[in-house]
C-alpha cells in the first residue's frame, strides 16, 4: 500500500453566526494532531461545503453550531452529499447543542456530535479510529 | 509624595518575609505547581506593603470620584446609587421579545438590554437568503422602524434607559436610527432619551463578522457618524460602547480586551476631534463594556487598571477637562465563555463569582449570564434566576457598604500596576502600526486574538486550567436539568410583514430616501442625519445596508 497520507478536514460554519473561536481552536489544535485542516470559514452555504469537500478530497467535515441553527443546515448538508454521492466522508459537528437534540441530528446523518466543553484529544481519537485508511 | 510607607519600615519588612519565605512557607516537596493569572502574569504566594512601597497614594490611586479615578468614578460609588440591573434580552419577532421585557421590568430590573438577531446585527432582512435560517436567533428582528416601534411598545422610553446592543456599525446606523425616529413618533424629545448604543467597529470587521463586510474604515466611519449626531441631537445617550466584553469573548486576555477597547476609544476621539468636536462635548459619553471573567482578582485589577489608563489618555493626550471625560464607565457581563454545557447548574455559581468580581472592581452596571447560555438562548427561568443573582449580590452580600474596598490590598493593586503596564505595552504597539483601525485591516488584531484563544483552548486541553465538569469531575450520565428555550416562529411573521410594508409604502419616497444615503456617502457627509430621516419611510434596514455597500464596496476578513 502506499504510505499512509495525512487526514484531510474541513471545518467551516454556515448561517449567520459569527462565533468562530470554536471553529479556529480546534482547527489549530487538529492540526497540531497531524491533520491537514482545511478551514473554509464562515457563512457558508451548504452546496459550497460539499463542493469544497469533494474538490479538497476530504476524509471528515466538521461543523462548527453555536445558535440553534442546527436542526436547520444539517439536513441540507446531508442532502447535499447524498446529491453527490459523498458516502465515505465522517460528518461531525461541534458547539452548543441542547442533549436532546443530540439523537435527532444523528438520525439526520451526522456520525458523531461533540458538545462546547468536548476536548479536542477526544475529537482527534474519534477521527482517527473512525477514518478509514 | 504620599508614600505609604516609612522606607525603614519597608526594609525590614522585606527582611522578615524573606526569611519567612524561606523558613516557615514550605511548599509541598517535588510540587511544581504554576500559580499565575489566567493572563499569565506570575503571581507569588504573599504580597506585603514592600511591594506597594513605589506607590503614591494621592496620585496613584486617590478617591472616589477624583483622578485618577482608580478607587471608583463616582463620590459615593454603591452608597448613593448601585448598579444597574441590565439582563440582556432578545428573541424571535419584536411582539414576543416585548413582552420579555415587561416581565423584566416587572421583576425589578431596572433597564432594558436588548439584543438583536444575527440577520439585524448584520445588516441585512430577515428574508435575505444569507438570513432566513437565522431570523430571530440571538436576537430579535428588526426590519422596519414598525418592528421598533412593536419592541417598545407600551415601554416609557421617556424614563427607563435603554441599551441596544446594535454590535455593528452597519446595523446601528438603522437601528439606532429607528429608535431615535420611532421617539420622535412619539414624541418623546431627543434629549428627554437615555441608553446606550454598542456601535462598535471592531465588531463588525474582527470578532463577529459577517458575509459582504464593509472595509474597517467605514464601519469606522459610520461609528464615527453615530457619535457625532448624538453629541449634537442626543445628549443624554451613550452613542459607543467599547465592546471589550465581545473581543474577551473570542478570546483576548484581560489585557488585550483593555488595551483594544481604549486604542478603539483613542481612534474615535482623534476623528471627532479632526471633526471639529471639543474632547469634552463627547467624551462624557464614550462608554465601555468589559468582561467578568474567572480570574476573580486580575478582574478586579483590569477594572481598575482601565480606568487609571484611561483618565492619563484623556487628561494628557486629549487635554479633556471636564471630569466626565476622565472617568471610565463600565458596563460588565459575565463571560458566557467561561460557562459549560457540562453540569449546567455549576454556571449559576460561576456567574456569580464573576458578577462580585465586577462589584468590587467599581462597575456602572452589571448583566448576569443565564445558566443555560452553553445549551440555548436563556429562558425565562434562568433569566429570573440571573436577576435574582443580581439582586442577592445587591441586597444580602453587603459588598457594597464601602467603596473600593480592595483598594490598598498589597495583591490587588500589585496586580492593578501589572495589567496596566502590559495594558500600556500592547497600546504603544498598536500606536506604532498607526492605530486600531490600521490593526484591524491588516488582520493583526485577528491574529493576536486567534492566538490567546488557542492558547487558552490549549490550557484546558493539556489539564492545566481546570474547568469543573470539562476536564475534571466529569459525570457519565448527565440528567439536563434545564428547560430548553425554542426560539418562536420568526420568519413567517417578518416576511408578511415585510410584504404588507412594501405595498403600503410610498415607492417614491423609498427611492428619495435612498438616493439620500447614498448620496450622503458620496459627499461625506454624516449618515445618521440622513437616516433617521430615511427610516420614517419604511425602507428596510436591508436596503440601507444596501446602499452603504454599494458606495463603499465590500472586503474579505483574513481568514486566521
Amino acid at each position: 500500500m502506499a504510505t499512509k497520507k495525512k487526514i484531510k478536514v474541513l471545518v467551516t460554519k454556515v448561517g449567520l453566526d459569527g462565533h468562530d473561536r470554536g471553529a479556529k481552536v480546534v482547527s489549530s489544535l487538529l492540526k497540531e494532531a497531524g491533520m491537514e485542516v482545511i478551514y473554509l470559514g464562515m457563512f457558508q452555504r451548504p452546496e459550497g461545503i460539499v463542493k469544497a469537500a469533494i474538490d479538497e478530497d476530504v476524509d471528515v467535515i466538521g461543523l462548527s453550531y453555536l445558535s440553534g441553527e442546527h436542526l436547520i443546515f444539517t439536513p441540507k448538508i446531508v442532502e447535499e452529499m447524498k446529491k453527490n454521492s459523498v458516502d465515505d466522508v465522517l460528518l461531525l459537528a461541534g458547539g452548543t447543542f441542547p442533549a436532546e437534540d443530540i439523537p435527532t441530528m444523528e438520525e439526520m446523518g451526522i456520525d458523531k456530535v461533540f458538545r462546547a466543553g468536548s476536548l479536542t484529544a477526544s475529537i482527534v481519537d474519534y477521527i482517527k479510529t473512525n477514518v478509514e485508511e | 509624595m504620599s508614600r505609604l510607607f516609612d522606607k525603614n519600615a519597608i526594609e525590614d519588612i522585606d527582611r522578615e518575609k524573606d526569611q519567612w519565605q524561606k523558613e516557615i512557607y514550605q511548599p509541598a516537596e517535588g510540587e511544581e505547581k504554576v500559580f499565575e493569572t489566567l493572563s499569565g502574569i506570575p503571581v507569588e504566594p504573599l504580597y506585603t506593603p514592600a511591594h506597594t512601597a513605589g506607590m503614591d497614594y494621592l496620585n496613584d490611586l486617590g478617591f472616589p470620584g477624583q483622578e485618577p479615578y482608580v478607587r471608583g468614578v463616582y463620590p459615593t460609588m454603591y452608597r448613593g446609587r448601585t448598579w444597574t440591573l441590565r439582563q440582556l434580552a432578545g428573541f424571535g419577532p419584536a411582539e414576543e421579545t416585548n413582552k420579555r421585557y415587561k416581565f423584566l421590568l416587572k421583576e425589578g430590573a431596572t433597564g432594558i438590554n436588548g439584543v438583536f438577531d444575527y440577520p439585524t446585527l448584520r445588516g441585512f432582512d430577515s428574508t435575505d437568503p444569507f438570513a432566513r435560517a437565522d431570523a430571530g436567533r440571538g436576537g430579535v428582528a428588526i426590519d422596519t422602524i414598525e418592528d421598533m416601534r412593536i419592541l417598545f411598545e407600551g415601554i416609557p422610553i421617556d424614563k427607563i434607559s435603554t441599551s441596544l446592543v446594535t454590535c455593528q456599525p452597519i446595523c446601528n446606523i438603522s437601528v439606532q436610527s429607528m429608535y431615535f425616529a420611532s421617539a420622535e413618533m412619539r414624541n418623546v424629545p431627543l434629549d428627554k432619551l437615555t441608553g446606550t448604543s454598542q456601535n462598535d467597529f471592531l465588531m463588525e470587521t474582527v470578532i463577529t463578522v459577517a458575509p459582504e463586510l464593509l472595509p474597517p474604515r467605514f464601519s469606522f466611519k459610520l461609528s464615527c457618524d453615530a457619535i457625532e449626531y448624538c453629541t449634537k441631537h442626543v445628549p443624554r445617550w451613550n452613542p459607543i460602547s467599547f465592546a471589550g466584553y465581545n473581543y474577551r469573548e473570542s478570546g483576548c486576555s484581560a489585557a488585550q480586551e483593555v488595551a483594544f477597547v481604549i486604542a478603539n476609544a483613542t481612534a474615535c476621539s482623534e476623528e471627532l476631534i479632526l471633526r471639529g468636536l471639543e474632547v469634552d462635548s463627547f467624551a462624557p459619553r464614550l462608554s465601555f463594556f468589559l468582561s467578568a471573567h474567572n480570574d476573580f482578582f486580575e478582574e478586579i485589577a483590569k477594572y481598575r487598571a482601565a480606568r487609571r489608563i484611561w483618565f492619563h489618555i484623556m487628561k494628557e493626550r486629549f487635554g479633556a477637562k471636564d471630569p466626565r471625560s476622565l472617568r471610565l464607565r463600565f458596563h460588565v457581563q459575565t463571560a458566557g465563555v467561561a460557562l459549560t454545557a457540562q453540569q449546567p447548574l455549576n454556571n449559576i455559581s460561576r456567574a456569580a463569582y464573576h458578577a462580585l468580581s465586577a462589584v468590587l472592581g467599581g462597575a456602572q452596571s452589571v448583566h448576569i449570564d443565564g445558566y443555560d447560555e452553553a445549551l440555548c438562548t436563556p429562558t425565562e427561568l434562568s433569566s429570573l434566576t440571573a436577576l435574582r443573582t443580581n439582586q442577592i449580590l445587591q441586597l444580602e452580600t453587603r459588598a457594597t457598604n464601602t467603596i473600593d474596598p480592595l483598594g490598598g490590598s498589597y495583591f490587588v493593586e500589585t496586580l492593578t500596576n501589572k495589567v496596566e503596564e502590559e495594558t500600556l505595552r500592547l497600546l504603544d504597539e498598536i500606536d506604532g502600526m498607526g492605530g486600531i483601525v490600521k490593526a484591524a485591516a491588516t488582520g493583526w488584531i485577528h491574529k493576536e486574538i486567534s492566538n490567546s484563544a488557542y492558547e487558552y483552548q490549549q490550557a484546558i486541553e493539556s489539564g492545566k486550567m481546570p474547568i469543573v465538569g470539562v476536564n475534571c469531575y466529569q459525570m457519565e450520565e448527565e440528567e439536563l436539568p434545564v428547560d430548553l428555550f425554542q426560539v418562536p416562529e420568526t420568519l413567517q411573521i417578518q416576511e408578511q410583514k415585510l410584504k404588507r410594508i412594501k405595498n403600503e409604502r410610498n415607492g417614491s419616497h423609498v427611492r428619495e430616501a435612498l438616493d439620500a444615503v447614498a448620496r450622503c456617502c458620496e459627499q461625506d457627509g454624516n449618515l445618521m442625519e440622513v437616516i433617521v430621516e430615511s427610516v420614517k419611510s419604511r425602507v428596510t434596514q436591508g436596503e440601507i445596508s444596501q446602499t452603504l455597500k454599494g458606495s463603499y464596496g465590500t472586503w474579505e476578513p483574513p481568514l486566521f
